[in-house]
């Protein structure tokens, strides 16, 4: 191939025109030039390599080494993280765990369900020994004539009325734990007033 | 000073006791010093190198390999041999010349010191291509002193500066364009 200096570049780039390229340069002195800059970079380059002795280096480096820790010790940060991590993870899981361990199907709609009954039959517990407290104070707390009883009777009134109605509420909407939890929230401040007043009645 | 001088009478450089890389690497986990010895005695030379020509002066050039060897200390962990150790180094190296060259320019900033160091009676040649080589593009100089001045495979300076090896090439090829027009002007 018939090489020109407009060439060059591409020569230079392409290792196999380079035969070419150095043809043409033997009658042209421009290009003979450029070739010959182009080989001396190569050729000198390895030269700028600097070497120079530094007999200090090496003992400081061994010095700043000793003085370094040989087991770095983890941040105190870092084992809370994995901590929380693994609590958070715990409790992601803890769903998908009670199948396993009662051997049953891990079906996620017959978790939600089973879990739904066993909120409702600690509930219905629940609600039984409460009756048995609001029974045991009922007898004394009609009877009794004073304003103190009469507030006691009219807030447990409320919480009767309130505890009826969001049964009802959440009769219709079963899997809302919130609904369930404000349940709970009732039953014991129903509890708390009964335990009050049986207190208070024994006082006086 | 003199405690470094002291040091060196009592533990002059030792010379190999590891087979091989992964021999000495599992060394350097555990922490054995006379393997970061090793490590000095057969990368220091050519870090030194690299570091000079990017700070421009042998005191920084030794303080940036100093920082290399700490880093590779604590950090030997993280090194799983997907590169060789001494491409890694060159890698910690870099960054470590370029953190020095922020600090020092955020401090008083020094004339570089020794940039025509070298034996005096060099060919002028070789004196412009070493005041060329300062002028070229930065990215352009670095894979032209990795390949051609301190030997470096493409491979080797793709890991190292984290470029595909195209563009190491690419690099190179313009690199020598770029210095082959200075020495051509220089020549006028």
């Amino acid at each position: 191939m018939i090489l020109e200096c407009g060439d060059l570049e591409r020569a230079l780039r392409t290792p196999e025109l380079m035969p070419d390229m150095r043809a043409h340069a033997e009658g042209c002195a421009a290009c003979r030039q450029q070739l010959y800059l182009w080989d001396e970079i190569s050729r000198l380059a390895p030269g700028l390599h600097e070497e120079w002795e530094s007999p200090f280096l090496w003992p400081r480096i061994r010095a700043n080494l000793a003085a370094e820790p040989t087991h770095r010790r983890t941040p105190w940060w870092r084992w809370a993280l994995a901590a929380a991590t693994l609590v958070i993870l715990a409790a992601m899981l803890q769903p998908w765990m009670q199948p396993w361990r009662s051997g049953k199907s891990n079906n996620p709609a017959f978790l939600t369900e089973r879990a739904l009954q066993e909120v409702q039959m600690a509930e219905a517990a629940y609600a039984r020994s409460i009756e048995k407290l609001s029974a045991l104070a009922a007898q004394n707390l009609e009877d009794a004539s004073s304003p103190t009883a009469a507030a006691y009777r009219e807030r447990l009134t409320m919480l009767d009325s309130g505890i009826a109605e969001l049964k009802v509420t959440v009769e219709t909407n079963r899997y809302n734990t919130y609904l369930q939890r404000e349940l709970a929230s009732l039953y014991r401040q129903k509890q708390q007033t009964l335990q009050e007043w049986l207190q208070n009645a024994n006082h006086n | 000073m003199v405690e470094a001088s002291l040091a060196l009478l009592i533990h002059p450089l030792q010379a190999a006791e590891y087979s091989g890389e992964s021999e000495l690497l599992a060394a350097c986990r555990r922490r054995e010093i006379r393997a970061f010895e090793q490590v000095y005695l057969t990368h220091g030379g050519r870090l030194k190198s690299i570091a000079w020509r990017i700070l421009g002066n042998r005191s920084d050039a030794e303080d940036a390999v100093q920082e290399t060897f700490l880093k590779l200390y604590r950090g030997i962990e993280a090194f799983h041999a997907e590169s060789n150790l001494g491409t890694w180094l060159c890698r910690i190296l870099i960054n470590a010349c370029h953190d020095l060259e922020r600090k020092r320019q955020r401090d008083a900033q020094p004339e570089p010191e020794e940039k025509t160091a070298g034996p005096k009676n060099q060919l002028p040649l070789r004196v412009a291509l070493d005041q060329a080589l300062e002028r070229i593009h930065p990215r352009h100089r670095m894979v032209f002193l990795l390949f051609e001045v301190e030997g470096l495979r493409h491979a080797e300076i793709a890991a190292i500066l984290e470029v595909p090896e195209g563009t190491s090439k690419a690099w190179l090829f313009e690199a020598r364009k770029e210095l082959k027009r200075m020495l051509t002007e220089t020549r006028r």
